[in-house]
């Protein structure tokens, strides 16, 4: 089977995802979480204007035709409008993507880099007291909470030394750089360490193989044989870990953005959760899952590519 | 090594070089930075129903009546109105005359993208928006019931596919171009109070039907700042309104604001900034980090900072105060309690409810959650508004445990004895989930079994309208300076979706409120709003908590600045003193 006919046969399989997760979106908002005409009313609901409101929210309607909208809007992204800011959800994603991507992107990129250098040069030195100190620090940075390095962050590298902006975000190039820099250097120490330990484990798997000996005793250098060789057939297991990360990227990152005030997709879902905005939770819900599912896709067509051994059926 | 010092002075460097791309803002302008910690809702009044949005909305819409900046107890005063309404002898119609010369704010919706004059028309407009049934607007329920032909209006247009908004409703009428008269339904004396609420603020029809569902994002009223677009983001900059018109800072004050000096800009024309940049921060170590570097003005204190601004007994914290920072405290009116559901017949035992209150502790309830800030509740209405009675204490506001065993036993339940275990509702946050824990513990002292039941906001709410709870923890905010907005909350007819959520149901406390709400403000008024006051404390339809005090802390170049209840269109009384932010920021 060639490539295009693969990855055709496998975006199908986005029909059935989308419509099972339509599914599950729509027992738990519409069927289990209630009415939410209350919340949208607020302390002043009168019973007829919350009759009012559920028949103009259409929750009145029969469970078919509303689930029915949940699956058109899943496959037009056609999300209406927020509930609680009345916005466009759709023009509130696009408007929350680049901010979430300007601290993401960045982050995510260095820190696998940076992750995929530090496990080679300690699976060169394995068992030795640099790759010993190397996963303590590892182990040591995965077990403090993120808010611990937070809100250090935020007290002692911008306030306190003042070398970083406290919050905020402004829109455009370059003027996001200086708001964005230690949220993408607490994204680095948060993720530095699980990286670390999973590329080299995977690099591990690979030193120890016949081909590594077999390239030892042709004479091959040490570092050759890491970055040309180990690294290329560490390459399967490694693309599946950074690209089926991608999509949460897209989303954002919570915690970062509720502290740092960068007005991206995570603050976005954040306030949505806080405020009860099921149209905006089902958005990204149903976003969240087309990009794991297109993500997938992508990590199998990238198996293809970089190992010729693997084949498409 | 050479590699490394090289790669660390890059890194200096860059970082430097960054931080040049800092956008601080024109340092020649009177800016105003100022930090709110949630998310605005958008920019149309009729939809501004928490006080974020409400702010955010009068900083462009104006309504016919505002609160007068400088003076408490509350004073309403004309806004958009040229003076105060006419009112009939019966007190159901009101005229209005309205000032000339008021422009909106130029945008593309009018002709030549010149703002228009207001007149009348404009106001019957807006409030038959809020009474639209197809925009359904939160704020509907301030005029629902109250002017004349408006219901009817409403219902009609309920089922049909469109509203016409040149059906004439009876109590809304245009007497000329600057003349306006309202006519109510039923005595509705707070009528007055809704006319400077936001949800009542004036819009343009141009400016509606230009942008249509997006009208929510391009705000034009007649305010003192210009929006041009709204955009949901971590930051919201306004400046002043060019073609605003001639509204002066207020000449007379209040005795203790006269005294503070507050009358210093007295005739000057407003707004006295010419920008203000509202910072949205949701959480709180930000928003006291950029206080304390000088990056926002002023500042509620967050619970956590709270013990290291404020020292009990003292102030403030020597630190700020050397950094000529100000501490304000201010009552608000608020009160916060434990309700009974009345539909439960357990808690038609008054012995039971009155055992309950006589045992919790409400000053060390106090202590834990507001930092001893807070004032203990005697009764439903707070100080600082007529029917709240100076002194009164509560006869059965405890602790009192000896007295409240004596109470339980002759309830019928001797150290708690037979009594079922009692759910508490409350809300899944961290501290209502401590404030339960606390009201267990107090209970269990005279034997009352208590299981805190933690819920998501949507389902508390769900479970508080249906009445499916036993006992919840809740507060109370109010609406305008009248003990009626409090007095609501037990009144039977108003039970739950309405505002009654307990459903106390008592029928003479019940006819009091019918007589009180369809009275003036007189001293019959204020007498009867009293004995309900007290008959709340003595009928105990709910254990009451607590009535919060606000306190900010704001800089020493922020002039002006007064907390208020009802803060909606203060922004355009404060000001910025350039010299001295220069100087007191360079020591921080």
């Amino acid at each position: 089977m060639n490539i295009y006919s693969y990855t055709f046969r496998r975006l199908l399989y986005v029909i059935p995802v989308v419509l099972g997760v339509s599914l599950i979106i729509f027992v738990l908002f519409n069927l289990v979480a209630g009415d939410p005409t209350a919340i949208l009313l607020g302390k002043h609901a009168s019973a007829s204007q919350m009759a009012e409101l559920r028949h103009e929210l259409g929750l009145d309607r029969p469970w078919l035709a509303q689930y029915f909208d949940v699956v058109r809007s899943a496959f037009t992204f056609d999300f209406g409008r927020s509930w609680s800011t009345k916005q466009e959800i759709f023009e509130m994603i696009k408007a929350g993507a680049i901010p979430s991507l300007t601290l993401s992107f960045p982050a995510f990129f260095l820190s696998t880099v940076l992750a995929i250098i530090v496990s080679l040069f300690v699976s060169f030195y394995r068992g030795g007291v640099v790759d010993r100190l190397v996963v303590f620090v590892c182990v040591a940075l995965m077990s403090i909470s993120s808010l611990a390095y937070i809100l250090f962050g935020q007290w002692f590298l911008a306030y306190y030394l003042g070398l970083f902006e406290i919050s905020g975000y402004e829109s455009g190039f370059p003027y996001f750089i200086p708001y964005v820099l230690l949220p993408i250097i607490i994204w680095m120490v948060l993720s530095v360490g699980p990286d670390v330990r999973f590329y080299r484990t995977v690099v591990l798997d690979e030193i120890y193989q016949d081909y590594v000996r077999t390239a030892r005793s042709k004479g091959l250098s040490e570092r050759v044989i890491l970055f040309k060789h180990v690294l290329k057939n560490a390459m399967i297991p490694i693309i599946t870990y950074v690209l089926i990360k991608i999509p949460f990227l897209i989303l954002g990152a919570l915690l970062l953005e509720s502290f740092f005030s960068i007005p991206g997709l995570g603050s976005i879902t954040l306030n949505a959760i806080n405020g009860s905005d099921f149209p905006v939770i089902k958005a990204m819900t149903i976003l969240s899952s087309i990009a794991y599912i297109l993500f997938s896709v992508f990590t199998d067509v990238m198996y293809c590519l970089v190992d010729p051994r693997v084949r498409l059926k | 090594m050479q590699k490394m010092i090289n790669l660390t002075l890059l890194v200096s460097l860059l970082v430097g070089t960054l931080s040049c791309f800092k956008s601080e803002g024109d340092g020649s302008k009177k800016t105003l930075n100022m930090v709110i910690t949630a998310k605005v809702k958008g920019m149309d009044p009729i939809y501004a129903n928490d006080r974020y949005s409400n702010n955010e909305i009068a900083r462009v819409y104006e309504g016919l009546l505002e609160y007068h900046y400088l003076k408490r107890p509350y004073e309403l005063i004309p806004n958009l109105a040229d003076g105060m309404p006419k009112v009939s002898a019966d007190g159901r119609v009101y005229t209005f005359k309205i000032k000339k010369g008021v422009l909106f704010q130029n945008d593309v919706a009018f002709p030549a993208g010149k703002g228009r004059e207001l007149v009348a028309e404009d106001f019957v407009y807006s409030l038959k928006r809020l009474a639209d049934p197809k925009l359904q607007s939160l704020g509907w329920w301030v005029i629902d019931g109250k002017i004349k032909g408006l219901n009817e209006w409403r219902k009609k247009y309920a089922d049909l596919p469109k509203v016409d908004y040149g059906e004439e409703v009876e109590g809304l009428k245009v007497i000329d171009r600057y003349t306006l008269q309202f006519t109510l339904s039923k005595n509705f004396p707070q009528f007055l109070y809704a006319l400077a609420m936001p949800f009542t603020y004036v819009v343009a029809k141009e400016v509606v039907d230009k942008y249509g569902k997006e009208f929510l994002n391009h705000p034009v009223g007649t305010g003192a700042f210009v929006l041009p677009r709204f955009e949901q983001s971590n930051k919201i900059v306004y400046t002043r309104n060019p073609t605003f018109r001639k509204k002066l800072f207020p000449s007379d004050a209040s005795p203790e604001f006269k005294k503070l000096g507050y009358l210093q800009d007295a005739g000057k024309p407003l707004p006295l900034l010419d920008k203000l940049i509202v910072n949205i921060i949701i959480e709180s170590q930000p928003r006291w980090l950029n206080f304390q570097k000088g990056k926002v003005d002023y500042i509620g204190i967050p619970k956590d900072n709270f013990d290291s601004a404020v020292i009990p007994g003292k102030g403030l914290a020597d630190d700020l105060s050397k950094l000529g920072i100000t501490l304000n405290i201010t009552p608000s009116l608020d009160v916060t309690y434990v309700a009974f559901n009345h539909d439960n017949k357990l808690f038609d035992n008054i012995a039971l409810r009155r055992a309950m209150s006589m045992v919790y502790d409400v000053e060390r309830g106090n202590k834990l959650f507001y930092n001893g800030t807070a004032l203990a509740a005697q009764s439903v209405v707070p100080p600082g508004i007529a029917g709240n009675v100076n002194g009164y204490v509560n006869p059965y506001r405890g602790p009192n445990i000896n007295l409240a065993k004596k109470l339980l036993a002759e309830a019928g339940y001797p150290n708690g004895k037979g009594l079922p275990t009692i759910t508490y509702d409350t809300a899944s946050s961290t501290v209502s989930r401590q404030q339960g824990e606390f009201f267990k513990k107090q209970m269990e002292q005279i034997g009352v079994k208590i299981k805190v039941v933690t819920n998501p906001w949507p389902e508390f709410q769900r479970k508080i309208t249906n009445r499916t709870v036993m006992i919840y923890g809740i507060a109370w905010g109010a609406d305008y300076p009248d003990a009626e907005n409090f007095l609501q909350l037990l009144y039977g007819p108003n039970r739950s979706p309405g505002a009654n959520g307990s459903g106390f149901n008592h029928q003479t406390f019940n006819q009091l409120y019918k007589s009180a709400s369809i009275m003036q403000d007189t001293p019959e008024r204020t007498a009867l709003y009293e004995k309900m006051n007290r008959m709340a404390a003595e009928l105990v339809p709910w254990i009451f908590g607590v009535h919060r005090q606000s306190y900010v802390l704001f800089h020493g170049w922020l002039k002006n600045y007064i907390q208020s209840d009802f803060d909606a269109g203060v922004a355009q009384y404060l000001d910025v003193d350039l010299e001295k932010k220069k100087e007191l920021r360079a020591g921080m």
